[in-house]
């Protein structure tokens, strides 16, 4: 059992307010006796008697707290746009530690994604003792209690996921599940190339277009960062963050320091994006993948949401990683052509140079897909074949396919995510453990140029 | 209330800036130095443009009225919820009065103008209208203070936040 807090108001009672959805003030004194005050976005809890706020910047605030230790800080509930005031009292300065690397990694994804890199940094972290939380108005009123037993939605997770056999069934399984029962209509698994410098989206649920294989580079941007760092990041209302991030960057721009500002990289995903957890999938020290969850209502994901949800993405983590390792019984190679082609005929062109595919002119794949998928309709086109082995393709040393075996099963699911989305007459089948079928509706003429 | 030793010049862009939809805060402090927040509403800037008038909940602002009548100290942030453009006015409190009927249309007015500034950037009209009522159910009685500026700052967030106006 916990000891009561001794604040009128405990701080796990109002956890919405530190969230960051609705800015905060702060008030501090000089010695002098001139208050001073600042919109904060976001005061972190640290736990039931401490907050944490982002030191970036030598500001009067700081001046201020240096040599007068206390302070008030409003925080709103977005729920019930109640205010509460936290008197404070400074205590140090954290440059190192848990509560500085999770602030840390936060702020790097947001600073560059917003092309902030260099402006956005975290020099501490200034701890603060809660010497009382209490209500603005006088009257008492509890706060929305939100959801927090997620047993349930957890055991059918784990339950569906152990079920699939395979990485594709896999990831839809999962994306589907997340929807269902975690009301997350909009995700996106994203998975590491070979080269380990960018991610790729593999699949994805709730978007329009699919998004599957659209790219970011590891190390830049709130789902680069994940990635790279092996830590999740959570934002609860990206219009604020880019507001924000905005007036800085104009800030900058007047006092003629161009050069420290970075290209603002759009986001994936949903355009009207309001709340995001990024999670990264890890198995020791291997990436599998980064999960994206997405919602177009701010504070959709809060603290306990990113909790519940690690735990999901680590046990997808684990499933891939499984699905991954076992290796594939090798199979006959058989011909098969149940399906009869219409007398229409589209041109295929391969272009050596990036393996790019081009179908009818428009544009399909390009990279290791794009030389997978030329191959299998080379064998179609020759002799008729339809079915293959992921065996064979591993072992085929014309497919110049890296010497990392655990990223061709991904390979082929945004290949066939892709013919899904925008071919209708060649289709990539799973035809059970390790084996594919290309299923072609038309005649094809292939043509390869350099 | 005590005197205003060199009150600045509010001009036309900052008494229009003033008089929008921003959320504003008044910020004072005790003998003790121990700091005290309240949002306050209506700012109106003055004919000589040299004081500026708001209102605050009696209900919200009785340790900042206290505060005031010891020191005179006053502090006020305003931010515009839309572009983060924030500007912080330090000066003394030189009159505290009831609010008459034009500093309450002036109230009304910045109530409105708040409501749609938030709902530009999605935050409901239902929820600022809780904001506002939340300030005033134990008691709907205004104060209006007026105060001189002193020092004007630019506080929009970034590197050069603080520096004068």
């Amino acid at each position: 059992m916990s000891a009561p807090s001794p604040l009128t108001v405990p701080l796990e009672s109002i956890a919405s307010c530190f969230e960051g959805i609705i800015p905060s003030t702060i008030c501090s004194c000089s010695m002098g006796g001139t208050p001073n005050l600042t919109y904060l976005s976001i005061v972190h809890v640290l736990d039931n008697l401490h907050v944490g706020l982002s030191y970036q910047f030598f500001n009067k605030t700081r001046t201020n707290i240096l040599e007068n230790p206390r302070a008030q800080v409003v925080v709103v509930s977005p729920e019930t746009s109640r205010q509460y005031r936290l008197d404070l009292r400074y205590v140090r300065t954290e440059t190192e530690g848990p509560s500085f690397e999770r602030m840390k990694i936060r702020l790097d994804a947001v600073a560059s994604q917003s092309g902030m890199s260099r402006v956005f940094k975290l020099r501490g972290v200034d701890i603060f003792e809660v010497l009382d939380c209490g209500p603005i108005s006088s009257e008492m009123h509890s706060e929305v209690a939100r959801k927090t037993d997620y047993l349930q939605e957890l055991d059918s997770f784990t339950e569906r996921l152990a079920a699939c056999g395979d990485l594709d069934s896999l990831l839809s399984t999962a994306l589907e599940t997340l929807a269902s029962f975690f009301e997350c209509p909009y995700s996106f698994v994203m998975f590491p190339d070979e080269e380990r410098k960018h991610l790729y989206t593999g699949a994805s649920r709730g978007f329009e277009p699919s998004g599957v294989g659209s790219e970011v580079v590891i190390g830049k941007g709130l789902l680069g960062v994940v990635a790279e760092r092996h830590a999740a990041v959570r934002t609860t209302d990206w219009t604020r963050e880019m507001i924000l991030a905005r007036a800085v960057r104009a800030a900058i721009e007047n006092l003629g320091e161009k050069t420290l500002l970075e290209r603002e990289i759009p986001l994936p995903g949903l355009p009207n994006v309001r709340s995001q957890l990024i999670l990264p999938l890890v198995v020791g020290e291997n990436l599998q993948g980064v999960l994206c969850l997405q919602d177009q209502f701010p504070g959709r994901f809060l603290a306990t949401e990113e909790r519940v949800l690690q735990i999901a993405a680590r046990h997808l983590a684990v499933a891939i990683s499984n699905i991954r390792a076992a290796s594939p019984p090798s199979h006959k190679v058989a011909l098969r052509n149940k399906r009869a082609l219409s007398k229409r005929c589209s041109v295929v062109k391969h272009y050596k140079s990036d393996d790019s595919i081009f179908i009818d002119d428009a544009y399909l794949i390009k990279g290791i897909p794009g030389r997978l998928l030329w191959k299998l309709l080379q064998a179609f086109v020759g002799t008729g074949r339809m079915a293959f082995t992921n065996k064979e393709i591993r072992l085929d040393a014309d497919l110049r396919l890296p010497d990392i075996k655990d990223n061709l099963e991904t390979r082929l699911i945004l290949l066939r995510r892709r013919l899904d989305e925008r071919c209708e007459f060649v289709r990539l089948v799973h035809a059970g453990r390790g084996q594919l079928q290309l299923e072609v509706g038309r005649r094809l003429t292939l043509e390869e140029i350099a | 209330m005590k005197r205003a030793k060199n009150s600045v010049f509010i001009s036309n862009e900052l008494k229009t800036f003033l008089e929008s939809g921003i959320s504003a805060v008044v910020g004072t402090r005790d003998v003790d130095l121990v700091p005290e927040i309240t949002r306050v509403w209506g700012l109106q800037v003055s004919k000589d443009r040299k004081s500026i008038s708001l209102c605050a909940p009696l209900a919200t602002s009785r340790k900042t009225l206290d505060n005031l009548a010891d020191s005179g100290e006053i502090t006020v942030c305003c931010c515009l919820p839309t572009s983060y453009k924030t500007v912080q006015l330090k000066g003394r409190c030189i009159q505290k009065t009831d609010p008459s009927r034009a500093d309450l249309a002036a109230v009304e007015r910045h109530r409105e103008a708040f409501g749609r500034m938030n709902e530009r950037i999605g935050f409901p009209r239902q929820r600022t209208e809780t904001l506002w009522r939340s300030e005033l159910e134990s008691s709907a009685v205004l104060v209006k203070l007026r105060f001189a500026p002193e020092q004007i700052f630019d506080q929009t967030p970034g590197p050069d936040a603080g520096s004068p106006l």
